[in-house]
């Protein structure tokens, strides 16, 4: 299915998690943030938010440099 | 109103060099500069509070010169001092808002905890290569840094560095943030997360909901107040 990852179009497969979408894109980063149709979303929450047909994704990496 | 207000820059670096002379252009009444490096020519490309002349010298006395040439009527007050659990308190006293000009994790999650303890609000701005990230973390009952950034954080990886306008772009978002919070106007950052992808431009704003396994404000908002 099409979603939006990143700003960039991308086909995925079906019926993915949002930790088997992290794992799909090979995102190794531990402090990874997450962000779903303009919500952030907790990763307490990865195993149980299912990604849908044309959802917007965002997959941050902190910025905390000054 | 700005005239009124004391606001602590936290670091001088890239995001506070920027800040600290958009509040004192802007008229704030008072500021507080802290920081407990010198100026290193590392840091010119993006540090612009700070220039040649300043090589060698404490950060904080380059930016109190700078920073009354721009407006003499501003009170600036240089700290060298590294901000830590024990020295924060003793900063904050007098102080409205604060301004994250800091280059970690740590130094974050003590201003986090002071501004939750005396019910300060704070305003987030972290940058690393052409990206960088801004909020506002205010104690009234919205999510806290440590809600988005639990612990433990991340190190920051000097990796390629940070490009000037990075720093420049999340400095000025968090001044406008600063100038709408004190003068009580407009839609601010709290609750929400703003990032900037400098390499292919795009910016978002987030919505942060408040996060209940917060080990810092957690506790609170299950018993829907804050310390």
């Amino acid at each position: 299915m099409k979603i939006i990852l990143n700003g960039v179009e991308e086909i995925i497969p079906d019926g993915l998690s949002i930790t088997d979408l992290i794992e799909w894109v090979k995102e190794g980063d531990p402090h990874l943030m997450v962000e779903v149709n303009n919500t952030y979303i907790y990763p307490k929450e990865y195993d149980r938010v299912w990604v849908r047909e044309n959802d917007r994704i965002e997959m941050i990496n902190p910025n905390l440099g000054g | 109103m700005l005239a009124n207000t004391s606001i602590l820059v936290a670091g001088a670096g890239g995001l506070g060099s920027l800040s600290s002379m958009y509040l004192a252009a802007a008229g704030v009444g008072r500021i507080v500069i802290v920081d407990d490096d010198v100026v290193e020519p590392s840091n010119l490309n993006r540090q612009i509070l700070h220039g040649e002349q300043g090589l060698g010298k404490d950060k904080v006395l380059s930016a109190a010169g700078r920073l009354s040439d721009l407006n003499s009527g501003v009170t600036v007050v240089p700290v060298k001092l590294r901000i830590t659990d024990d020295t924060i308190d003793h900063i904050l006293d007098g102080i409205d808002l604060i301004m994250d000009g800091t280059d970690n994790y740590d130094t974050r999650v003590v201003l986090n905890r002071a501004a939750l303890k005396i019910g300060l609000s704070w305003i987030f701005g972290g940058v690393s290569g052409f990206d960088g990230m801004a909020s506002l973390f205010s104690p009234k009952g919205k999510p806290c840094f440590e809600c988005v950034f639990p612990p433990p954080g991340a190190k920051e990886d000097p990796g390629p560095g940070i490009i000037g306008p990075a720093a420049g772009m999340i400095a000025s978002i968090q001044s406008m943030e600063a100038v709408k919070e004190i003068l009580g106007i407009g839609k601010g950052l709290t609750g929400r997360l703003l990032r900037l992808s400098g390499m292919d431009m795009r910016i978002n704003v987030s919505t942060l909901p408040p996060n209940p396994e917060c080990r810092t404000c957690g506790r609170q908002l299950r018993k829907g107040s804050r310390p």
